[in-house]
């Protein structure tokens, strides 16, 4: 094909955006409302990530120490947990300190500890964990890890809530996934359909080009190109409906629907993964409706 | 240039053609007649690769093209022209446009376009339409631009389905003069007609078909002139004995 290339199907594209505005105007509201769709539930989603994150993020294990040891062992002890993989943050907690927390903690009941002589607390680290590791199972080993490590007394963390933040997560993670796959699916038929309505709009030309030679791919070309660039606007004033109608909702329903810090919007680089996402899928689209129409 | 030998094709049972057979020689220009649904669509589709026939040899340009890959078809297309009844031009695009897109499809450089198609459009008495649209002009204007467009990538075969169906009989005899004259520079030119008129004018080889079958083919003696109506040995050769 001397001479033709991706110049000439992006300019014949253009043209038959053009030439079919009607059809290709209902094309992209189409696509659109499909990627609103997307764009909706990826922002619960992310939103309800963050939110497992965060909960992650408060979930610690406290690793006892023995007496006695001494402040390299400490140290040697406290960069060793560190180094372990999902290990978030290792803060070391004295005695002294842990005592005083715990004061805290009982305000109004100091009565309660007032007839202890000496602190009976010992010497800790307190593990911040990545909210990814909060499996129970994996907590269980960790757990058994340390309590084998030399100077390490006992270990705790609590199990119950570990379990039901590894529930809640998995449910998110798993549910996200088929969610995205069954919205894939549904954004593919939609935009394919879409695809498909051009290219009766301009059957008789397709038919023609059959008759005087031209190749699948010539024909093909600036349809597939068409198809990512209908998905593509599509997605792009999907996000753009998204975004005016998440910045005029009034901050209170904003923080009403989320984390204390409120309901957050796509990220950028979510954004530009739909919009190439969204073209993508209107490629695949394209082949699939201009596959069938060449049949 | 064109052989066929025993070409058979069926529509869900029904026989469209029953063992076809001739050949036509390079620069040979014929007449394809015989009555409504006698098979001479369903031919010229079969030789032009639009329709698979069920038996049979079909030789074009030296390749068979029996059961030929659907990957191959655009290239043999694309020596050949194809002229149909309802010219098939796109009503949106102007003249030039519409025959830009035949040289387009076969990879024409950009800056050639438009002096070829210039030189078609002379050829058939069109160049100064060039900027007009199919439905600003009559039906034998939009005919010629057809042939235009069929002859711009210079092929070796004409084929054309019922040129003349919707012409008037002036516009026809345009039309048919054209072929003529793409015959004397060397296309081979096989057209389907019910244009009897024209087919006794022009005194050159007619192949007929009835149900399906070949059942005269030759080329009528000038001295014996044609009768007024069609019919099997009309041509003044032997009638084509039915196979058993």
């Amino acid at each position: 094909m001397k001479g033709y290339g991706l110049f000439y199907f992006v300019a014949e594209a253009f043209r038959g955006l053009r030439a079919n505005s009607l059809v290709n105007l209902l094309a992209v509201s189409t696509i659109s409302m499909a990627m609103m769709i997307v764009g909706f539930f990826l922002i619960v989603f992310l939103n309800l990530q963050t939110a497992v994150d965060a909960l992650g993020d408060r979930f610690e294990m406290s690793v006892y120490l023995k007496d006695g040891l001494t402040g390299h062992e400490k140290d040697f002890l406290l960069h060793r947990i560190q180094l372990e993989p999902g290990v978030k943050k290792v803060t070391a907690l004295s005695r002294a300190e842990a005592l005083l927390l715990f004061k805290k903690e009982l305000k109004g009941q100091e009565a309660l500890i007032q007839g202890l002589g000496e602190n009976p607390l010992p010497d800790s680290f307190e593990v911040v964990l990545d909210s990814r590791s909060v499996d129970t199972e994996r907590l269980e080993a960790l757990a058994r890890k340390f309590s084998g490590y030399r100077g390490v007394e006992d270990v705790s963390y609590g199990k119950e809530g570990a379990k039901l933040l590894s529930g809640f997560y998995k449910v998110v993670t798993y549910g996200g996934m088929a969610l995205a796959v069954l919205l894939g699916v549904t954004v593919v038929f939609i935009i394919s359909n879409s695809v498909r309505l051009a290219l009766y709009s301009r059957g008789q030309e397709i038919e023609l080009m059959q008759w005087i030679g031209a190749t699948r791919g010539f024909i093909q070309g600036p349809f597939l190109i068409e198809g990512m660039m209908l998905s593509m606007l599509g997605s792009a004033l999907a996000v753009g409906v998204l975004a005016v109608v998440y910045y005029t909702l009034p901050q209170e329903v904003v923080l009403f629907l989320s984390r204390p810090n409120g309901l957050d919007f796509l990220p950028l680089s979510v954004v530009a993964y739909m919009i190439i996402g969204g073209g993508l899928l209107g490629l695949a689209g394209g082949l699939v409706s201009v596959g069938r129409f060449l049949e | 240039m064109i052989q066929l030998y025993r070409v058979t094709k069926n529509y869900e049972g029904v026989p469209a053609l029953r063992e076809v057979s001739f050949t036509m020689a390079k620069g040979e220009f014929a007449f394809l007649t015989g009555p409504s649904g006698a098979g001479k669509s369903t031919l010229l589709k079969i030789l032009f690769c639009a329709e698979h026939a069920d038996e049979g040899r079909i030789i074009l340009q030296g390749m068979n093209t029996f059961r030929l890959k659907s990957s191959t078809i655009p290239y043999l297309r694309r020596n050949m022209g194809f002229v149909f009844q309802d010219y098939k031009l796109l009503p949106h695009k102007t003249i030039s446009e519409n025959i830009a897109l035949a040289l387009k499809v076969v990879g024409t450089p950009f800056g050639d376009i438009e002096r070829r198609v210039f030189q078609v459009l002379k050829k058939v008495g069109m160049e100064n339409k060039r900027h007009l649209t199919p439905p600003k002009l009559s039906g034998g204007e939009q005919q010629k631009v057809a042939v235009a467009r069929a002859l711009v990538n210079e092929p070796q075969v004409l084929l054309a389905d019922e040129p003349t169906g919707n012409l008037d009989p002036q516009s026809a005899q345009e039309v048919f003069r054209l072929f003529r004259d793409i015959n004397m520079k060397g296309t081979t030119v096989l057209v389907a007609t019910h244009d009897w008129e024209t087919v006794r004018k022009m005194q050159r080889r007619i192949i007929t078909m009835e149900r399906g079958r070949v059942v005269d083919d030759g080329s009528p003696d000038p001295r014996i002139p044609l009768p007024l109506k069609p019919h099997a040995g009309a041509a003044g050769t032997k009638p084509v004995e039915e196979a058993p």
